[in-house]
């Protein structure tokens, strides 16, 4: 065998080789594959627990304690069958798409209020006089909501002002978190270059705080944007005559509708997955150096 | 081998020194230990690096690792304030002494941090717009002459993440050199390479000094061959030694050698002269007396 036929054999791909590897390069064919094993290995479990709870419901008897047990596990969940005639429901008798576009522009209006007031007070991190006011900031995300609820009720008013201020507030304690460590990570010799260079304290703050970090921003953001998913739905339930997916879940959920209960959790699943394409394509669009200098 | 009388042709032994460029005058710095002892690291560093007529020039601050040549580097560059004694510089217009100030020297750092979001073209331009408040045309025009002359014109467009080490260290020095700085400082240029990319260093180093006669390149290492081969002068950090041969805490110039003086500047071959050989040896011996 010659050296680059040597070679070309070492750098053949053998798929499982590649699946168990640690730290290798995948294939978009082996990449392709594993996200599908996934989802049938999801899709899989949720047939199985199905089966088991149609099969035990059957034939249990209350005295076996493990058929008790798994019975619990699996009773709450709803057949894929289930599910999707529970969304044709929903779609073609209650406003299904009015509910779901409400809290996406919600949670577009939060996100980029709580965006944009986040940026302002950690980018000021690195200014002394502002230093206090970011640490109280942040340490503002371990007080319970509730804290906050009285405040918004009396300065907004009830219903989209509110929420818009709720979920913009509490994201806004996490976002600035983490924001301000990526701030906080400049490598003080970036500093250090601007100043021997003899950029003003603007441009020192301009072009090594602001527009360098501005990729991990994005990161930040779509990590935090889950954050103001979980948010939502408690969120919503403040003001349940509105429209929401969050005041469907309570609703559906109070009455015991599981079906809808996941339909909903499945369609903000499906939102999710979107999101973070959106701003992963974001951050490789407006930020091809950043994707590079994480590829190393 | 470097043939620097090729590039700086001139009458050797014969420069005229002017009036001085930078002067250190009994730079003493401190630093705590953890456990609340102050250290002292320099003590009572003076030098003068004075100006030599119609020529760039290159000199070298030499001493072993952790003698305290980066607090130098950062005294000098006024990155830090030393807890005693002054750094003046000759302002260049008004020819005054006065205390240096960051953004005065350039400084080449080890690891040649760059803008990392710019490309290579613009991580020239943007310091010569906003320091040297060239405009863009003149800046763009100027940043790729840089590039084309100094073999980076096919890396203009990419980030400073996709270059080698060298080029990174090539792009460092050129984004000093185009915000007009003749006064640049290079940290440990000749760390961590090969002989080849040590001569090519050092072609590099004269070749960009070279560039504009007003030009005075410091050199911060340890590597003493580099330094005699580079440099017209070089000054040698060590610390003194008390009556039982210990070292005394605080690092001083102990020794300079004028290597224009001693025919060893703008020389071709320096490194087969029989006074080279002599000079490295003893300097080896006096910042490495162990070895």
């Amino acid at each position: 065998m010659s050296i680059d036929e040597s070679k070309k054999s070492n750098n053949q791909s053998n798929p499982i080789k590649e699946t168990f590897r640690v730290y290798g390069e995948v294939s978009t064919f082996v990449r392709a594959n594993l996200f599908g094993i996934w989802i049938l290995l999801f899709l899989g479990l949720w047939l199985l627990s199905v089966a088991l709870r149609n099969n035990m419901s059957a034939t249990m008897t209350s005295t076996q304690l493990l058929d008790n047990w798994l019975y619990n596990l699996v009773r709450p969940f709803p057949s894929p069958g289930e599910v999707l005639d529970a969304l044709y429901k929903m779609w073609s008798k209650h406003q299904l798409l009015s509910h779901v576009w409400s809290t996406i522009k919600l949670n577009i209006v939060g996100l980029l209020y709580s965006t944009v007031i986040s940026l302002v007070i950690s980018y000021s991190s690195v200014i002394p006089i502002f230093q206090p006011f970011n640490r109280f900031v942040k340490l503002l995300r371990y007080i319970p909501f509730i804290g906050f609820t009285l405040i918004f009720f009396s300065l907004f008013t009830i219903g989209w002002p509110t929420k818009v201020a709720m979920l913009t507030t509490g994201m806004t304690f996490f976002l600035v978190t983490s924001m301000t460590d990526a701030v906080s990570a400049i490598p003080r010799m970036k500093y250090e270059l601007a100043k021997v260079l003899g950029y003003n304290d603007w441009q020192i703050f301009y072009n090594v705080v602001v527009r360098p970090t501005l990729p991990q921003m994005i990161d930040m953001v779509a990590q935090n944007a889950a954050i103001g998913w979980i948010m939502i739905t408690s969120i919503e339930t403040y003001s349940r005559n509105e429209k929401g997916i969050g005041t469907q879940i309570y609703a559906y959920y109070s009455t015991n509708n599981l079906p809808e209960v996941y339909g909903l959790l499945l369609i903000i699943g499906i939102i999710a997955l979107v999101e973070d394409g959106l701003f992963s394509f974001l951050k490789r669009y407006l930020f091809p150096y950043s994707v590079i200098a994480e590829r190393g | 081998m470097i043939e620097r009388e090729e590039i700086v042709p001139g009458p050797l032994n014969k420069v005229e020194l002017l009036e001085p460029l930078l002067t250190l005058d009994k730079v003493c710095q401190e630093f705590p230990l953890n456990n609340g002892v102050k250290v002292p690291v320099l003590k009572d560093l003076s030098l003068t690096i004075m100006d030599i007529r119609s020529k760039p020039q290159i000199v070298s601050i030499l001493g072993p690792s952790g003698i305290g040549k980066t607090t130098i580097l950062r005294i000098i560059a006024g990155l830090d304030r030393p807890t005693s004694g002054k750094v003046l510089i000759t302002e260049e217009v008004t020819n005054n002494l006065r205390e240096v100030k960051v953004g005065d020297v350039g400084v080449v750092f080890q690891k040649y941090p760059l803008f990392d979001d710019l490309t290579v073209l613009d991580n020239l331009i943007q310091p010569a717009i906003r320091v040297a408040k060239l405009d863009s045309k003149t800046a763009r025009e100027r940043a790729l002459e840089y590039l084309d002359k100094f073999g980076l014109f096919q890396h203009s467009l990419s980030w400073p993440v996709q270059l080698s080490g060298g080029q990174r260290q090539r792009v460092a020095i050129l984004q000093q050199l185009i915000t007009g700085k003749h006064f640049i400082i290079l940290d440990e240029p000749f760390s961590g390479l090969d002989p080849v990319s040590i001569n090519n260093v050092i072609k590099l180093i004269v070749d960009i000094a070279n560039q504009h006669t007003l030009n005075t390149f410091i050199i911060i290492t340890h590597d003493v061959t580099s330094a005699l081969i580079v440099s017209d002068h070089i000054y040698l950090l060590g610390r003194e030694v008390n009556e039982k041969n210990e070292p005394i805490p605080g690092a001083k110039i102990v020794k300079e050698y004028d290597l224009i003086a001693e025919g060893l500047a703008y020389h071709s071959d320096i490194e087969d002269l029989p006074r080279f050989i002599k000079i490295r040896k003893e300097i080896k011996a006096e910042i490495f007396p162990k070895l």
